[in-house]
């Protein structure tokens, strides 16, 4: 959006100091009438530079010097076609898994519940793919769709409960989480087991339920499906009515419902359009990267859905940004637990520096600090 | 004797904007000082001064006759200095002496409870100190605000706009409290827009005007026309206008039945017809219909029995508020801030929210942002919306007065045939209410079928055409302008 910067500036009133004994300052709170553009990003950025000094200096204590962990970002994520790939590949993912949550979130949908929409998506896929449903030209699609069915039906019971009668999102997403993974379990001690192998994964999908790979290093087409499905995204929360009236839902429902908005539906369209893109999480993961579905696919990308659309503000390119975030402290992290026997528990805790930054970092949005000289 | 409470030559400046400049201003045990003045004339802004939540630019505050520095609320409570604002500061969750104990810290619980008793006896207020703060209806909630500040100590109680969340009735009893609290000894400044509460209740009269003091006098030297003109600093007063043609029934209420919430009656059986090109003005004391009324004709909640009909359209009492919008109906909301503003929007997203469900700027793929602004700005324009500095900034920081005309904007683009109002002007001052009366006026004359439900009974006489008595959920009586004012009264509370 590109709203005219209707910003009051700051009149930092002049501390009238000469004559007079000195003051003494005390913050006054103002909460801000209107926040340009400029503003806002500057308050997030400072908020993720003091994210990324705090970082630092806990890996520094850790026993990582600023100087090695520089270099060893750029080894591992930039030194070679090869580390760029691992990070794209790593990205394809997130990013698919930060929208998925995103578009719930957008809608005031706390969808907890991606790792159980992943599961039971692919799932449906693997229908597909091990009864070999449909012409071979036509499987991937038909994966692909079963994989957003089957992520719409797991998200459609907790939506219709939120809508009907007010069951909070929170509880049934996440327990529904839950059952599709002993439902997973299930299947691949049970029924689908690999016949070859007797390891509780399936069989290897065909090269025809697999998402060809791109040509260049390790990459599939799961990262152009998901720049695809980030580009379509931003076009609708952008440039549509839906995105438009999306928002105001969000801002008050009650307001929205009085003037006409169809909230029912949009919400439903949310919802369901958010456990669609949940489930093809779990497809591009299955089809994309391991060519079959395993015990622990999944694990991991709920945390990170959220960490990613929270940080992104639920914007697709915002989203898109912490999605290649992500992808390189996760490689980062590994290498440096290799090199530098620096616990995983640390990048955790690096994500969480970064969230509660940005989150703060809201306080500064809302209101404006400066000081006042009090006798 | 000294002034409890003096703020000498005070001047604020908020971004540039002289909110007060080099105002006086003093209050002295045993009186009610009222002070008068339109949204936005600095009225608030020079009570946060007396009460330490904002310090001033210039000048000084003295308590007592000696002179102090406020470091903050919690300092000027505890010198003596009580305000009761406008939204309460309650913790709706708590009982009402964890609330008393929570702005009072220091002071034992048992010696607390023994204190709010008897200031609440004091007070008349009859009071379970262990009852939820959310239990308790509006006018109660503010007499624990009340008890609150007078169990800290307060001697000098500031009131802000106490009366605008009140029903007359309610109104009427604050007020008895408001001398009361007087004749105790305490100074009592009673913040208001209402010239009534200033003439009838008051000692002492301070008007100001864009943050200048304009005069200082009492009631026997004064009358409400010339209050009004101090306050607005014109002559301003309205003059009822009838419709000149009332057409044919637009809008017809059969038998409606709908529960009210909280325990209330709501509508039990309430019929009436508006006709196209006639103010119908619902009239009566709160709680005997009102809110329910109001969401069955915008279809925010569905009548449990009896039929909502339009012409044209049939039967429409089962559609919801898109439905209804679709057969003409505009709503104006009691409650603007929450159901009229999606606060964290902006002025243009909350202005263009009609057209876009009309399909103006685009389809469902579509929103043309640019189309929506150029319209915005043409709104804000014609229907003197000010306040605005930029289109994008956010709605919820427009005052009352300017909050309504966007709701008034949005919701008459595209010429509504039907228009419900409730309470349309409450809260807001002579000025904004004019203008929002103007606005009715204009869409009756084009021809549309208004409703006004308000319980401030000047405003149905000044506006409606037809009035209808609503009592215990009914309809009891009906009136045609010009209507006999004691009749009116009568029949509001004849009934049950």
């Amino acid at each position: 959006m590109t709203e005219a910067p209707g910003v009051e500036r700051s009149q930092a009133i002049g501390i009238a100091t000469a004559g007079r004994p000195p003051l003494r300052l005390v913050p006054i709170l103002e909460r801000r009438s209107t926040i340009g553009d400029f503003e806002r990003i500057s308050v997030y950025g400072a908020s993720l530079i003091v994210a990324a000094l705090i970082s630092i200096s806990l890996l520094a204590v850790a026993g990582v010097a600023p100087s090695a962990l520089g270099s060893e970002i750029a080894t591992v994520a930039f030194s070679s076609p090869r580390a760029l790939g691992s990070v794209l590949a790593q990205t394809a993912p997130f990013l698919i898994a930060g929208l998925a949550t995103a578009i719930a979130f957008r809608a005031n949908f706390w969808n907890i519940g991606l790792e159980g929409q992943m599961i039971f998506g692919a799932i449906c896929a693997s229908v597909v793919a091990i009864y070999d449903i449909g012409p071979e030209w036509l499987r991937l699609p038909l994966m692909m769709i079963a994989a957003a069915v089957g992520g719409m039906l797991w998200i459609a019971g907790p939506g219709y409960l939120k809508l009907k009668i007010g069951v909070s999102e929170v509880i049934t997403t996440l327990l529904l989480n839950y059952v599709a993974f002993n439902l997973l379990l299930n299947q691949l001690y049970g029924p689908w087991q690999d016949p070859v192998s007797r390891f509780p994964h399936t069989e290897a999908y065909d090269t025809a339920e697999r998402m060809p790979f791109l040509g260049w290093e390790n990459l599939s087409w799961a990262l152009p499906f998901a720049v695809v499905l980030m580009l379509g995204l931003w076009w609708v929360y952008s440039m549509s009515r839906f995105g438009y009236l999306t928002d105001l839902m969000r801002s008050n429902r009650e307001m929205a419902r009085a003037v006409g908005v169809p909230v029912v539906g949009l919400s439903i369209a949310a919802i369901l359009g958010s456990g669609a893109v949940g489930g093809l999480t779990g497809f591009a993961i299955t089809a994309g990267v391991e060519g079959r579905m395993t015990q622990d696919f999944f694990t991991g990308y709920l945390f990170a859905g959220v960490l990613i659309a929270f940080l992104g503000r639920n914007h697709p390119l915002g989203v898109a940004a912490f999605a290649i975030f992500m992808a390189i402290l996760l490689l980062v992290g590994q290498s440096l637990q290799v090199f530098f026997q620096v616990p995983f528990s640390l990048v955790q805790l690096i994500q969480a520096i970064f969230i509660v930054c940005v989150a703060g970092s809201q306080f500064f949005l809302t209101y404006r600090m400066h000081w006042r000289g009090a006798a | 004797m000294a002034a409890a409470l003096a703020l000498k030559d005070v001047t604020k400046v908020f971004g540039g904007f002289r909110a007060l400049d080099r105002i006086s201003f003093s209050a002295t045990a045993g009186e009610v000082h009222a002070l008068l003045g339109e949204n936005g004339a600095g009225k608030s802004t020079l009570m946060n001064i007396a009460s330490g939540i904002y310090t001033p630019d210039e000048g000084h505050i003295e308590i007592d006759g000696t002179p102090v520095v406020l470091k903050g609320a919690r300092d000027a409570a505890l010198r003596g200095v009580g305000m009761v604002h406008q939204h309460f500061k309650l913790v709706r969750s708590f009982s009402v002496l964890d609330n008393l104990r929570l702005f009072n810290p220091q002071t034992a619980p048992s010696a607390l409870s023994d204190r709010a008793k008897s200031l609440a006896a004091q007070m008349g207020f009859n009071i379970d100190l262990a009852r939820t703060v959310g239990t308790l209806g509006v006018a109660e909630q503010q007499r624990v605000e009340i008890l609150k500040v007078l169990v800290a100590g307060a001697q000098i109680v500031i009131l802000d706009e106490p009366t605008a969340v009140l029903s007359d009735e309610e109104g009427n009893a604050l007020m008895a409290l408001v001398r009361s609290l007087a004749d105790a000894g305490n100074a009592v400044v009673l913040v208001t827009h209402k010239l009534n509460e200033a003439l009838f209740h008051s000692d002492r009269i301070t008007v100001i005007r864009s943050g200048r003091k304009i005069v200082g006098t009492i009631p026997s030297e004064t009358d409400a026309k010339r209050l009004t003109t101090d306050i607005v600093g014109e002559y301003l007063v309205e003059e009822p206008a009838l419709s000149a043609a009332a057409g044919s029934v637009r809008l017809g209420l059969v038998e409606v039945q709908q529960p009210g919430s909280d325990g209330r009656k709501g509508l039990r059986g309430a019929s009436f017809n508006a006709r196209g090109g006639e103010i119908y003005g619902v009239a009566g004391v709160a709680g005997n219909g009102q809110d329910e009324l109001a969401d069955v004709l915008s279809g925010m909640a569905a009548p449990e029995a009896g039929k909502i009909e339009i012409a044209g359209a049939g039967d429409v009492a089962a559609d919801g508020p898109d439905a209804r919008r679709r057969h003409g109906v505009a709503t104006i909301p009691v409650d603007r801030y929450r159901q009229g503003l999606a606060g964290g929007m902006s002025v243009a997203d909350n202005l263009a929210v009609r057209g876009a469900l009309a399909g103006r700027y685009g389809g469902w793929s579509r929103f043309d942002r640019r189309a929506a602004r150029k319209r915005a700005a043409e709104l804000v324009e014609s229907f003197e919306i000010q306040g605005v500095r930029s289109l994008g900034q956010r709605s919820a920081l427009l005052s009352g007065g300017n909050a309504q005309k966007l709701v008034l904007a949005r919701e008459f683009e595209g010429d509504p045939s039907i228009v419900v109002a409730h309470s349309p002007t409450r809260g807001l001052d002579v000025r904004a209410s004019a203008a929002v009366h103007g606005r009715l006026r204009k869409a009756r004359d084009r021809g549309a079928a208004v409703v006004v439900i308000s319980e401030d009974l000047d405003e149905i006489m000044l506006l409606s055409d037809r009035i209808g008595v609503l009592s215990g959920g009914r309809i009891t009586a009906e009136f045609s302008a010009p209507a006999d004012r004691a009749a009116i009264g009568q029949a509001m509370v004849g009934h049950d």
